[in-house]
């Protein structure tokens, strides 16, 4: 109830603020690679894909994290998607092997956000599919858990295959009908050339006003985290104050994204 | 002998203070000129992946609209005007005029999507799906690309304009880029997608 409060008031802000630009979303660093703010992941789906995602690093060096909130406070899903990944700095620097997965509950949309050098093959139109065909079923009988676990393994996958490589801890999967798609990857323009020079001289920009932004929902929760309380962090896994222990996920190391993926909502 | 010795001490002295000067003159001018090179080579590779995201979506278009065809057969003008978008970008060879017809492509762009509405039989067709999703995922890109591209600009925009700046921007021959905006058609029409 309370976020029909404040989604207003966040809106209002939003408008204060002006333009809606770069800078607005701000979550700490994740400590693991499953980070389920929205407490919507049940502790053994959290474990397994969190051991799955680990391992995927150890073998490809992809870094993929699975990220739930409530909501994204008024932004755009895409928007916040990008921010975070960018931020994070998610995937190997020179591979853009990054990868984030957002769902905001209560804003009923989700995203997969694909690092430049995942976007080969794990084609908008993958994550479309991936999200239409396995996410979204699930999210409309009310399983986010088995649908977030179910669907991003099914990229998981994609990617490790990709690699050659055999994670163990996969459990076997329905594979996403995709033997339809008439046209899969677009002739890709070649993969850019690296921004990330911009973004390091703009990263800090903007970045000022990301408190208070997120004033509104902390009244919501219990301020485990500072100022971001109000995303609810379910404290059941994890939430010690180490880091790259096991399970842990050792912070990005500076991947580039462009915007590919895709996004939808059920 | 002794007065000798003075002026010679302070000569040298003088001598290491125009030199320490000049050093730092020099250095400031340098890292001025090369700010305003930076800022420009900036600008050029954001303005580099908008031009990818946007041919990126060219190349979707004759397959959309084939698939669209399919289905809305009759929506000939619809058609026309996005192969005349589309060519006019082609045929731009400015900025502002590429900016211009991307903007305007954008808005058809959104009115074909808005067919899937009165055609439900396009709107469950697994291809157009695809497709659709292939269309949000440029546009990303183009409002990602864009949105670098401008930060871009604007950080070269506003050294060109401060009062060194100013002065380095001309030594180097670095000029102020245009900003992209989103034209307001697509405003307007941003895109509105249900799954």
């Amino acid at each position: 109830m309370r976020r029909f409060f404040f989604a207003p008031a966040a809106t209002l802000l939003l408008m204060m603020a002006g333009t809606v630009g770069y800078g607005k979303a701000d979550l700490p660093m994740p400590r693991h690679y499953v980070e389920d703010y929205a407490n919507v992941i049940n502790d053994s789906d959290e474990r397994s894909l969190n051991g799955v995602l680990q391992e995927l690093e150890q073998k490809t060096g992809a870094q993929y994290i699975v990220l739930t909130v409530q909501t994204t406070g008024g932004a755009p899903i895409e928007q916040f998607a990008i921010e975070l990944a960018e931020k994070w700095r998610l995937g190997q620097k020179g591979k853009d092997n990054g990868m984030l997965f957002v769902i905001a509950v209560a804003d009923r949309r989700y995203r997969f956000e694909v690092g430049y050098g995942l976007e080969g093959f794990v084609t908008d139109q993958y994550c479309g599919r991936a999200g239409r065909e396995v996410l979204a079923p699930y999210l409309k009988q009310g399983n986010y858990s088995r649908g977030i676990y179910e669907a991003n393994l099914q990229i998981v996958q994609k990617i490790a295959e990709e690699a050659g490589v055999n994670l163990s801890g996969m459990p076997t999967l329905a594979p996403v009908p995709v033997g339809r798609v008439s046209r899969k990857g677009l002739p890709c323009c070649s993969i850019l050339p690296i921004l990330f020079f911009i973004l390091l001289v703009f990263g800090g920009i903007g970045r000022g006003m990301g408190w208070w932004f997120f004033l509104p929902f902390m009244f919501g929760g219990f301020g485990g985290r500072g100022g971001y309380g109000g995303y609810g962090r379910s404290g059941s896994y994890g939430g010690g104050s180490f880091g790259g222990g096991f399970g842990g996920f050792g912070g990005g190391m500076g991947g580039g994204f462009g915007g590919g993926g895709a996004s939808g909502s059920w | 002998m002794r007065s000798g010795g003075k002026a010679w001490v302070v000569l040298v002295l003088a001598l290491v203070v125009l030199l320490l000067l000049g050093l730092g003159i020099f250095g400031w001018y340098r890292s001025g000129y090369d700010r305003a090179v930076n800022l420009e080579q900036g600008a050029q590779k954001a303005w580099a992946d908008i031009d990818a995201a946007l041919q990126r979506r060219l190349d979707l278009v004759p397959n959309l609209v084939e698939t669209v065809k399919g289905y809305a057969s009759h929506e000939k003008e619809l058609f026309e005007n996005i192969a005349k978008s589309r060519e006019k970008y082609f045929e731009a060879d400015t900025r502002a005029g590429k900016i211009e017809a991307s903007n305007e492509l954008s808005g058809f762009l959104s009115r074909l999507l808005m067919l899937q509405e009165n055609y439900p039989q396009l709107k469950a067709s697994e291809n157009f799906r695809d497709l659709q999703v292939a269309l949000e995922g440029t546009e990303n890109r183009i409002a990602v690309a864009r949105t670098r591209y401008n930060e871009a600009a604007r950080l070269l925009n506003s050294y060109s304009r401060q009062f060194f700046g100013s002065f380095f921007c001309r030594r180097a021959k670095v000029e102020p880029v245009e900003y992209f905006e989103a034209g307001e058609q697509a405003k307007k029409e941003a895109p509105k997608v249900a799954f």
